[in-house]
């Protein structure tokens, strides 16, 4: 075999080649016994658990229900691989019980040592560490460890968790500091939990998110705006007109999905004087984007009263896009007991189409179309 | 003679040097993308083992899914297929079944097991389909559509469903796909984390051949004991937890399985939804959402759950895989060929500069090439052009390489979701990494050069897959 030059000197070929099957080699023998190492350490441990696993649940169950489930006895008599079957049967339980049974429980966890455990997890884990941690400590309402701990929430993540587990423990001194907990200093975009998160602390008083969103939505990058005006649209409370200004504004944004959030907020919060106003309903009507107008449309029905009804039916008179028409007579048809005129004859085979699938969801919700013919 | 001997060392020894050279770069592609793809997989394994404390189904932001199922001849398995669809875990759902113009009962099953009725309304919309000739409302589910037309294949049923719909997300899904109960909750996220951006989110398809199937759910999870499928389980966790994981991190996802995919339904209308004249319509798809999308200039993401979500039955037998491969290959070069203005078109970012070139380089013309190389090496052993012992250690040493790409995959298996619980069915995978290289891998150039023939010379056929049916507990 010939040899090789490079930088000026010779290698025979023989030794680049035996040099890379070494590597290769070397990488066929880690991989494959880490693999295996791996499968196995899993296998075993998964074994373990499975076999003590249904003892354990009775065990669980039948001191839930006795009149002293002594956990502490039962805690210090579980060897490792029981007590972590035991946190997962813990963990699993509290997610479905509430009430009694669950305060029970969770003397179960402090019996393990949990929220001790997590605490110190807290300060010194990972981010995913501390996330169990919080919700660990949610799981058990034991916020002591978190609030004795120097542990600041940073990504949107912890946010969340912490004001979850602050607010199911009754910790969270008013709604403005959750929603500045969750909200100030970031611009990152919520999960799902997170949102969830903002619209349960929101839900009893929405003025402190309202006027977050007054003073920043228009810092706010479209992600997270978007998410915001998705809660708003959620919380159906009152607020007064003035705070509902920046809504408006939102609406006539150049980013379509920012509009039809907007519309969609709106509708949650009733029609008010301040949106009567014809040149803000022209322009919402007549959106450029059909997905938009098909949210206007939605958030006319959801106001609901003569004067919105009025202007959704000649709206979808003169729609021009068959789908946004169908979206539209969809909401109308929610409300048809409250307009006199004929929808049938004005809004033709859209009308039909919308009524008809609303009588089957009826009849598929309770047996009969009744209700829907009124 | 002595000049043509000359040429064909030429060409020989040329052949072999870019052979050397392509095999350098193709997988030096292939490990930057597996290292990705762990550092992907690091993240998200961390993040589904994380069960935040609150509610879903009381949530009300979860947006509402489309399950469109296009059905044809399906009358064994329609009504449990669409039982099983129905009783997914997701707070707003609603099932459209297409049945697309069917020679059997399948749309009388329907009827009888759902009790639906004929809606009299005129659909007030058009729908770029064949014709319809009814839409059914079932007076017991309400969320269940079915829509029945004239026969168009599956891309005008799916487009149907697309159009049917009034869901914000679609999902696409095969009848037979049996899909994991919480799968459209894993595959939804994307959606819910880039409200403005997500367009599309694919999970991991899994083998379902010799799985136990209870009630439309996987319970037992077996890893086939015959070869053929066996083989594919390997495919499949090299092809889902490398390529598109490892794509995931750099955004340039240019495939979504057609057995399951999630798309934004507007985003799909835009582009007119399935193409007809294409036979891998799942792949055409994402490729021309990224292409529409650049071309507009939209911020967006396609994203990879690597989350298992649904399994599908694969072929059992050589005679069907290799139509099925040899269909999958002329619908790539079809793609690949109409889009090929994406190639190295910067006006298509990352997706344009180095997904698609790679792909070429590497899914549609690595076979050819290779197949191209068994045949030229005889010839230049005749010839006395081969250094036996170099073919031998570069053999060995490409085949070591390609078994520690596939051992990847399986570590990356047993890593995060450990489905194939046993060692003894993990060593078997592993054996399977190793088997594939001595007879499937060289069978597999040569369906790619059938298949190209094939494309060359205009075959549209689909073939029909021959199932085997799923085990039960019974069995």
């Amino acid at each position: 075999m010939p040899d090789v030059t490079a930088f000026g000197y010779v290698v025979p070929i023989v030794i680049i080649l035996v040099a890379v099957a070494l590597v290769v080699g070397l990488s066929l023998a880690v991989s494959f016994y880490l693999t295996i190492s791996l499968s196995v350490y899993r296998s075993v441990k998964e074994t373990r658990r499975n076999r003590v696993r249904p003892a354990l649940r009775d065990e669980l169950l039948s001191r839930l229900f006795a009149e002293s489930p002594d956990w502490n006895t039962w805690a210090e008599e579980l060897s490792r691989t029981e007590r972590v079957v035991v946190e997962e049967l813990l963990d699993e339980h509290l997610r479905e019980l509430d009430g009694r049974d669950a305060d029970k429980l969770r003397e179960l966890g402090d019996a393990l040592g949990i929220p001790e455990r997590e605490g110190r997890r807290l300060e010194n884990g990972h981010e995913y560490a501390r996330l169990n941690a919080l919700t660990w400590l949610t799981l058990l309402r034991r916020p002591e460890p978190y609030l004795m701990s120097s542990f600041e929430p940073e990504t949107a993540r912890e946010r969340a968790a912490a004001v979850t587990l602050l607010q199911t423990t009754n910790k969270l001194s008013n709604t403005e500091a959750a929603v500045s907990m969750l909200l100030d200093g970031t611009n990152d975009q919520f999960t799902v939990f997170g949102q969830d998160t903002l619209y349960r602390v929101s839900r009893g008083n929405a003025a402190p998110l309202i006027q977050t969103a007054s003073d920043r939505w228009d810092q706010w990058p479209e992600p997270l705006l978007v998410q915001v005006l998705a809660v708003c649209a959620h919380l159906e409370t009152s607020v007064s007109t003035e705070s509902l200004e920046w809504l408006t504004a939102a609406l006539e944004t150049e980013h379509a999905a920012i509009r039809a959030a907007a519309a969609d907020a709106l509708g949650s919060f009733g029609w008010r004087a301040s949106l009567r106003d014809q040149m803000f309903l022209e322009r919402a009507t007549n959106d450029p984007s059909p997905h938009v107008r098909a949210a206007v449309y939605n958030m006319l029905a959801s106001w609901g009263d003569e004067q919105a009804l009025t202007v959704l039916l000649f709206a979808l008179v003169e729609e021009t896009d068959p789908r946004a028409l169908t979206l539209g007579t969809t909401a109308l048809v929610r409300r048809r007991e409250r307009i006199d005129t004929d929808a049938a004859a004005v809004l033709g085979n859209a009308w039909d189409w919308s009524y008809e699938h609303a009588e089957y969801d009826q009849i598929a919700r309770t047996g009969s179309a009744e209700a829907l013919r009124g | 003679m002595h000049s043509l001997e000359h040429i064909v060392g030429t060409v020989l020894v040329l052949f072999g040097l870019f052979v050397i050279g392509y095999y350098l770069v193709i997988n030096g592609g292939y490990f930057i993308l597996h290292i990705l793809a762990l550092f992907e997989l690091r993240d998200d394994v961390r993040e589904s083992r994380w069960d935040p404390p609150f509610r879903k189904f009381a949530s009300p932001f979860y947006p509402g899914i489309g399950i469109v199922v296009p059905a044809y001849n399906e009358e064994a398995t329609i009504v449990e297929s669409v039982r099983s669809m129905l009783t997914l875990n997701y707070p707003e759902l609603e099932v459209v079944v297409v049945n697309d113009g069917s020679t059997d009962a399948t749309i009388e099953r329907l009827i009888e097991n759902f009790d639906l009725e004929a809606v009299d309304a005129e659909i007030p919309f058009d729908v770029p389909s064949e014709e319809i000739h009814e839409v059914y409302r079932s007076t017991t589910f309400e969320d269940l559509i079915v829509v029945d037309k004239d026969n168009g294949g599956k891309s005008d049923a799916l487009n149907t469903g697309i159009w049917m719909t009034e869901m914000p997300l679609f999902c696409a899904v095969d009848s037979d796909t049996v899909i994991d109960r919480d799968a459209l909750l894993t595959l939804v996220k994307p959606f819910l984390e880039e409200p403005t951006t997500a367009v599309a989110s694919g999970g991991v398809i899994r083998v379902a051949n010799e799985c136990t199937i209870e009630d439309g759910m996987v319970k037992e999870v077996t890893l086939p004991k015959t070869g053929l499928p066996g083989l594919q389980v390997m495919e499949y966790l090299r092809a889902f937890y490398s390529g598109r994981l490892g794509l995931n991190r750099i955004n340039g996802l240019i495939l979504i399985s057609g057995a399951f995919g999630l798309f934004q339904t507007e985003a799909v209308r835009e582009i007119g939804g399935y193409r007809h004249d294409t036979i891998t319509e799942d792949f055409d798809i994402v490729v021309r959402l990224h292409r529409h999308l650049k071309e507009t200039d939209r911020e967006y993401t396609v994203d990879f759950v690597p989350e298992p979500v649904a399994w599908t039955e694969v072929p059992t037998t050589r005679r069907v895989l290799g139509r099925q491969r040899r269909r999958w290959y002329r619908g790539m070069v079809e793609t690949v060929v109409t889009h090929w203005r994406m190639l190295f078109n910067p006006k298509y970012g990352r997706v344009g500069k180095v997904v698609m070139p790679f792909f070429v380089a590497a899914e549609v013309l690595g076979p050819l090439i290779e197949g191209l190389g068994y045949i030229l090496l005889p010839l230049a052993w005749y010839f006395g052009f081969l250094n036996i012992e170099f073919f031998i250690v570069f053999f060995l040493l490409t085949t070591g390489l390609g078994v520690f790409l596939s051992w990847f995959g399986v570590f990356s298996e047993v890593w995060s979701f450990n489905r194939y619980d046993s060692p003894w069915q993990v060593l078997r995978l592993l054996w399977y990494g190793v088997l594939e290289n001595f007879g499937y891998r060289q069978w597999k150039t040569f369906v790619a050069w059938y298949g190209l023939v094939e494309y060359i010379r205009g075959d549209t056929t689909w073939g029909v897959m021959e199932r085997t049916g799923f085990s039960t507990e019974d069995d």
